[in-house]
């Protein structure tokens, strides 16, 4: 117990279990299999299931609707007048009532928390893409290649039938 | 730099002109009277020159960062859904398993033509030292 919450731990006493791996490399254990699921790092837990956590995990009020289809431009569009309506209130409240400027500012702030989880959300329909522009490409590629081959193989076959006259000839 | 990112680095910099406009203008706006009791504060005559005009850029420069945002959401290429998506790649993935093969085929026979070409050269070769007689 003293050893894992000591200042400077000693290394894990595993490196016993390898003692004869140069004469059989079996009798060591094998390597630990990748973990699943998630996982305590540091006091902390992470997750090896990677996908992007909602507003509401974290705490914060969604100003877009929800559901399956969300039409990105719009609701990008509606928080940036919103975005902009907040900032000349926050401009009028502190010229009149100069004391509530907190509230405001907590609504200015959330709408950016929203409008940075909508762009991230948009991430995976561009790794999508990604990936379709990159297919394309490569059957562009593999098209030329058998293209490219093909005449060659032929440009072959035409000078050895060539070859072949000029040696019959002689 | 991918749009996305663009659109990332715009919503911050609107954050970053806000910020600066109303730390600006919370530092340099000339003193207000509070109450009839007290004397009206003295005027800078320098200051209000600055503080005229200060508004204006500032707020420009908001309506501007605000303006770009749009068209950054206009120039979105958002055609098709996920499902779209999804489709397209398992057909450019046929159709890339398909010219892969093609592909394979016309190496394999490339590769034994060009084993046959050597072949024949080096007999040919070979024959044509043995016939060469020596001086």
């Amino acid at each position: 117990m003293s050893a894992t919450s000591s200042s400077y731990p000693p290394p894990p006493p595993y490196y016993r279990l390898y003692k004869d791996y140069h004469e059989d490399p079996n009798s060591a254990p094998e390597p630990p299999p990748p973990i699943q699921g998630s996982y305590p790092l540091f006091g902390a837990t992470y997750t090896t299931d990677v996908v992007l956590p909602s507003l509401e995990d974290q705490g914060v009020r969604q100003l877009y609707p929800k559901g399956p289809n969300i039409d990105y431009k719009k609701e990008l569009r509606a928080l940036n007048r919103e975005l902009q309506l907040h900032i000349l209130e926050l401009a009028d409240v502190l010229v009149e009532r100069p004391s509530q400027y907190a509230r405001r500012v907590e609504e200015i702030s959330l709408i950016f928390k929203n409008l940075h989880h909508l762009l991230n959300s948009l991430r995976p329909h561009q790794a999508r893409a990604t990936l379709i522009h990159i297919l394309e490409r490569q059957i562009q590629r593999r098209k030329h290649a058998v293209e490219d081959i093909k005449r060659r193989r032929e440009e072959a076959q035409k000078l050895l039938k060539e070859s072949l006259q000029l040696l019959d000839g002689h | 730099m991918d749009i996305i990112s663009q659109m990332q680095e715009q919503v911050n910099s609107i954050a970053l002109i806000a910020l600066n406009t109303f730390g600006t203008l919370q530092r340099d706006a000339p003193p207000v009277r509070l109450s009839p009791n007290y004397p009206e504060p003295p005027a800078n005559p320098t200051e209000t020159i600055n503080t005229t005009e200060q508004p204006k850029e500032m707020s420009a420069a908001l309506v501007q960062a605000a303006k770009k945002f749009d068209a950054l959401v206009a120039a979105l290429p958002l055609n098709g859904g996920e499902e779209a998506q999804v489709k397209r790649i398992a057909e450019l993935q046929a159709e890339n398993e398909v010219v892969g093969l093609e592909l394979q085929k016309e190496l394999e026979a490339a590769e034994l033509e060009l084993k046959q070409v050597q072949e024949l050269f080096s007999q040919a070769s070979g024959k044509c030292l043995n016939l060469k007689k020596p001086d």
